[in-house]
């Protein structure tokens, strides 16, 4: 009777042993020293590393390539940021993490969104009596799915920072500091929206890519405008909120003097502003959010211009969850500063609407790489034990914006502003080394250190239309009359006769019966002779301009894709060639006229395409066991690392 | 077509009437006819899924670089 006492009580501490990974029943109390240092570099390219410490331009990569191991890095399929960085987080594919692409439908109204995070607009507010009076920011809500691996470091006491980590917002509850990276949005709810103030007749006013043009009068050297908020949802049509400032140039000099609610400053023409705070008042007395921008005066005379960055959520008071804890994106911004918060900083749309020019989007661009290197320097010494997580979104927005400035066979090459801009990607390139140079100072015996990306680069030379490829071979139909609305996407598609369709990067969707509002291809054998079909014709697309194969493979999701949210994303993923990608205005369900288009875009470069073609890096100061390193390794490696047991939903190993 | 009346008075009014006048509202009436139509939008999950225009949608999404 005793010894079966014996054997039971043994039997519930194996089991309760065993049973932590998957219960964090009883958490564990780490007492390690163990240290494990990963720098995330997206889009850090394998080609251009090598080419760049070929050229001796990146010491510290060298010498850690040398000393320990550099591999290729297998990314996501389709290899998108957000999808790749989840694989990362989640150690699963798409089918366990549920991101797919930048962009997703629902498939009841075929709205596109994006896929990681979702603010949505205020559910809470005044009460008066039984009536609710919308107020505030609105809710943000995470769409990713699947435990964080900093969430299981947590019930392993394994102390920990990840600074800026992609599909992090807004950021899970977690024990260790974080801060949102990619995905937060601005103080208007988009992904970064700019503002463009100017006199200049011959600039069009209003709406512009990823911006907003707004005229203004010069009177006596004055100017009255106003900055454009969130949307307040108090008042009647949900209007933007708008807070006044104004502008006083100096008529014989090119200066002025701004006045922005409690601030003054002064510009030269050429000259960025530091952080400028504001404050939007949605209900007075009542309700009020707070922002910070940053002013260029591109001009002052004889035209006045002027850029106004995105609104920024205010790091010191965020209107939204930027942070774990929540006090802390307030206590850096105490230690070094106001910061940039929107998820993609730098502002690429600026410069492909014509807003900045190279240098001046340079510019910009350098303050970000500033800003995150600050944060570095203070985060760095006082970490001591643990994970230490920095993100860095230098290379990936640079190298999509800076291609044409390197790569003479693409059709934007401009030889002057490539002697004269050039070099700027390498030296982005160099400062990441500069950073990893600081690392490998403190490396020890008991640091590990991982630097890597979550995928490679190619050019941008070539559009590829998918909807319009799916209209010309008859997989979609449009009405014969088109709709009287046409504020809705796809509104003059006649899904009675359509079976196809493309939303997103690399997304190619069914109008599947039962899934779709009114689909109409049968689940099952049919769906899977239509899938075969369309991927045998995708794979014999050849450019007419230059006989090359516009897409080089077609996955299935059912053949790629394991977990349980694997039916929710595309039924094919279209990996286009070196060189192209799915064009601009077919992401969101539009019909260019033509198939192929040259991309005329300064956006130059990408890696939306077969995912083979664009592998990111992985280096260490150890050995790297593994020949063929993937994203869903570096989980189960960081597991390893702390010796915790790889949770049975990962698919990948430790790379050592 | 049919119509209700609906009786607000006390506190709840005078609250009414000060929310009316600083958001712009022309009357009490059409303050709350706004606002009980905001929520039935927002309470009711078609609508609210096809509220946002393509417009509106496309200018979100933007700025996250890969759209023109």
């Amino acid at each position: 009777m005793h010894s079966r006492r014996i054997q039971k009580l043994g039997l519930f501490l194996l089991l309760c042993a065993t049973a932590v990974p998957l219960f964090s029943c009883q958490p564990r109390k780490w007492h390690g020293d163990r240290r494990l240092i990963i720098l995330g570099i997206d889009g850090m390219d394998p080609q251009l590393l090598k080419q760049f410490m070929a050229e001796g331009k990146m010491p510290n990569f060298s010498t850690l390539a040398h000393k320990g191991s550099f591999r290729l890095l297998t990314t996501s399929i389709p290899p998108q940021s957000p999808v790749a960085w989840s694989n990362l987080i989640t150690g699963m594919n798409a089918g366990g993490h549920g991101i797919f692409d930048f962009i997703h439908r629902d498939p009841h109204t075929l709205q596109p969104y994006f896929s990681a995070s979702r603010v949505e607009p205020p559910k809470h507010g005044i009460h008066l009596g039984n009536w609710v009076i919308p107020l505030g920011g609105g809710r943000a809500e995470q769409l990713r799915q699947g435990k964080s691996f900093w969430e299981t470091l947590d019930d392993y006491g394994v102390p920990n920072l990840i600074f800026r980590m992609p599909s992090n917002f807004p950021p899970v509850q977690a024990k260790g500091h974080a801060l949102s990276g990619m995905g937060t949005p601005d103080l208007r709810g988009s992904y970064g929206t700019f503002s463009f103030y100017t006199d200049d007749p011959m600039t069009a006013a209003g709406v512009v890519e990823g911006g907003q043009i707004i005229p203004v009068e010069v009177k006596e050297s004055q100017v009255a405008a106003k900055l454009i908020g969130p949307d307040n949802t108090f008042r009647k049509g949900s209007p933007p909120a708008l807070e006044p400032f104004t502008v006083s140039i100096d008529p014989l000099e090119s200066v002025a003097k701004f006045t922005v609610q409690d601030e003054k400053f002064v510009l030269r023409e050429g000259e960025w502003s530091d952080w400028v705070h504001i404050q939007f008042q949605l209900v007075p007395f009542v309700g009020n959010v707070k922002g910070i921008c940053r002013f260029y005066l591109k001009q002052a005379h004889p035209r006045f211009e002027l850029y106004v960055s995105p609104i920024n959520i205010d790091p010191a008071d965020p209107a939204l969850p930027i942070s774990t804890p929540k006090s802390y994106s307030r206590e850096l911004a105490e230690e070094v500063g106001e910061f940039y918060t929107q998820g993609i900083s730098e502002d690429t749309k600026a410069r492909s609407a014509g807003v900045l020019d190279d240098k001046e989007y340079l510019q910009q661009s350098r303050t970000v790489l500033a800003e995150h290197r600050q944060i570095f320097d203070i985060e760095f010494p006082k970490f001591h034990s643990g994970l230490f997580f920095f993100y860095f979104s230098s290379l990936d927005l640079n190298s999509h914006m800076l291609w044409r400035l390197i790569d003479p066979q693409h059709p934007e090459y401009d030889a002057s502003l490539a002697a004269e801009y050039g070099t700027a990607l390498p030296e982005f390139y160099q400062q990441i080394d500069q950073v990893l140079g600081e690392v490998l100072q403190r490396v020890d015996d008991h640091t590990t250190v991982l630097v890597l990306s979550d995928h490679g680069f190619a050019p941008y030379n070539r559009s590829f239309n998918l909807n319009t490829w799916l209209l010309n071979h008859g997989y979609i139909t449009l009405k014969t009359e088109p709709s009287p609305d046409q504020s809705q996407v796809f509104a003059n598609v006649d899904w009675s006769r359509t079976r196809a369709y493309g939303l997103g990067l690399n997304g190619l969707y069914l109008n599947l019966r039962g899934r779709e509002r009114d689909g109409i291809v049968e689940p099952g054998a049919q769906a899977d002779a239509l899938l075969e079909q369309i991927k045998a014709e995708l794979l014999s697309v050849s450019d007419p301009q230059n006989n090359l194969a516009a897409i080089t493979r077609v996955d299935r999701a059912s053949e790629v894709y394991q977990g349980p949210y694997s039916q929710q994303g595309p039924d094919l993923i279209v990996g286009y060639n070196r060189g192209y990608r799915a064009g601009w205005q077919t992401i969101l369900g539009n019909f260019p006229a033509d198939v192929f288009e040259d991309n005329s875009n300064p956006w130059s470069g990408d890696h939306c395409m077969d995912y083979t073609l664009v592998p990111g890096v992985l280096l260490s100061n150890r050995a790297i066991a593994v020949p063929n390193p993937a994203l869903t390794d570096i989980a189960p490696t960081i597991f390893a690392e702390f010796g915790i047991p790889k949770p049975g939903s990962m698919m990948g190993h430790s790379v050592f | 077509m049919s119509s209700q009346k609906i009786k607000i008075e006390g506190e709840l009014l005078e609250k009414a009437k000060k929310c009316a006048e600083v958001s712009g509202y022309a009357s009490v009436d059409e303050f709350v006819l706004h606002t009980i139509e905001k929520e039935i939008k927002r309470l009711s999950p078609d609508q609210g899924r096809t509220s946002e225009s393509k417009e509106k949608v496309t200018k979100r999404l933007q700025g996250l670089g890969y759209i023109e």
